[in-house]
């Protein structure tokens, strides 16, 4: 078992180190001695749980992107914008600067996220052996940037508590905001659930 | 009686076994592999930590006081609260929502200021308490779902918006987010992973 395992990892020796608390101890114990959390020498199923919510999650993005994000209502005439259509209105605006934000925060992120994510699976799943540094990187970069997809979520949620002027001027949420927010929240699980020793493990095959 | 493992440690990221034995304060040590930042100590990083988590408790009071955002659009005025807005999107039948937005950016960052209270509190007096280990645990667990900094960008992309339709007042509130968003995140970036939990060991024993 710890032949297939790189010289000097914690798992080599069958240790295992803590998620929670960095404690280094026997991956035998099953459970961490100083802060009780499970003890795993690497995430159980990780490949497998990360797809499951990476598929979970481009699903969720169907409807985030089709249905309508909010409903704006003007003297009892309503209008939908789905999340495209609000960078569309917000480019005739001229505010480019904020259609560049909404752009990059819901449609950049949570694709390059989930096409990063699977293409970190894939390479791990096949044995790639190659650049483990740049994709440590690529993987740390996805854990980063995944929250800042809640941007337009938060945008919706002000803009229907503060625009709320009785039969004048309304704004309700639409489906899409729910279904988005879940889209960034699975993408989150599935950045956690995927573990990057996976990557440097492949260093164990050039040993055996 | 230090035990050896307690002088090494596996970086999270890669699994490479390092010695932290001989890292003094005021350095930082990097895994020499993948370069994940295994532990930066200094010696009153936990203090800083506990000032700046207890201004951010305050601001977080005081955010949720008074008004946050005011519209103005012919003759009518709308004031938005924290609380209010949430209470009012529960109320039209919106509660996912409300949940999905005041969890990250005052559910979560609250419990951890409150964790983190009674954290450092006690690890500052070395004295133990029944509470550190699962304290220490709920507060790691929550670290990733706080949203602070994303929702003040959510602001300001929201005045845009809304400059085209009426007139916005930004109120008291607002301000006092800010200055939480800057504590709360001044007081978890001088917090060290790894030492506190060398502290929670220490004392428990």
């Amino acid at each position: 078992m710890s032949a297939s395992f790189a010289r000097g990892t914690a798992a080599s020796e069958g240790l295992a180190c803590c998620h929670i608390c960095c404690k280094l101890a026997p991956a035998t114990l099953h459970e961490c001695p100083l802060c009780g959390a499970p003890l795993h020498m690497r995430k159980p199923d990780s490949i497998q749980r990360t797809v499951a919510l990476l598929i979970t999650a481009s699903l969720l993005y169907i409807p985030a992107n089709i249905l309508p994000i909010m409903t704006t209502t003007q003297l009892g005439s309503g209008l939908d914008s789905t999340i495209i259509g609000g960078v569309v209105l917000l480019i005739h605006h001229e505010s480019y600067p904020i259609a560049a934000v909404i752009f990059i925060a819901s449609v950049l992120v949570p694709l390059s996220k989930l096409f990063a994510l699977a293409w970190l699976c894939w390479s791990v799943s096949r044995r790639h052996g190659r650049s483990h540094q740049q994709r440590t990187r690529l993987y740390r970069a996805a854990e980063l940037v995944g929250k800042w997809s809640m941007t337009d979520v938060f945008v919706v949620a002000i803009l229907v508590a503060l625009i709320h002027l009785g039969g004048l001027l309304r704004i309700t949420p639409g489906v899409a905001a729910v279904a988005f927010g879940g889209v960034v929240i699975v993408t989150m699980l599935a950045a956690e659930s995927f573990d990057p020793r996976l990557i440097w493990d492949e260093l164990g095959d050039e040993i055996d | 009686m230090p035990n050896p493992t307690a002088q090494r440690t596996a970086c999270i990221e890669c699994d490479l076994l390092v010695s932290v034995a001989d890292v003094a304060e005021g350095q930082r040590a990097a895994c020499p592999r993948c370069g994940h930042v295994i532990t930066s100590l200094s010696e009153d990083g936990h203090t800083r930590s506990l000032a700046f988590a207890l201004a951010a408790v305050l601001l977080l009071l005081m955010s949720n006081a008074f008004p946050f955002l005011e519209l103005k659009a012919s003759g009518l005025e709308k004031v938005m609260t924290l609380p209010n807005s949430a209470v009012e999107l529960y109320r039209d039948g919106y509660a996912t929502l409300a949940v999905l937005v005041l969890g990250p950016i005052i559910g979560i960052p609250s419990l951890m200021l409150a964790t983190l209270v009674a954290l450092l509190v006690p690890l500052r007096q070395r004295r133990p308490a029944p509470w550190l280990v699962p304290a220490g645990r709920f507060f790691f667990f929550l670290n990733p779902w706080s949203m602070v900094e994303v929702f003040l960008i959510g602001v300001l992309v929201s005045l845009v918006k809304i400059g085209a339709m009426a007139t916005v007042v930004i109120g008291i509130s607002f301000w006092a987010y800010v200055g939480f968003a800057i504590c709360f995140t001044a007081a978890l970036s001088n917090l060290d992973r790894l030492q506190m939990w060398r502290e929670i060991e220490a004392c428990q024993t």
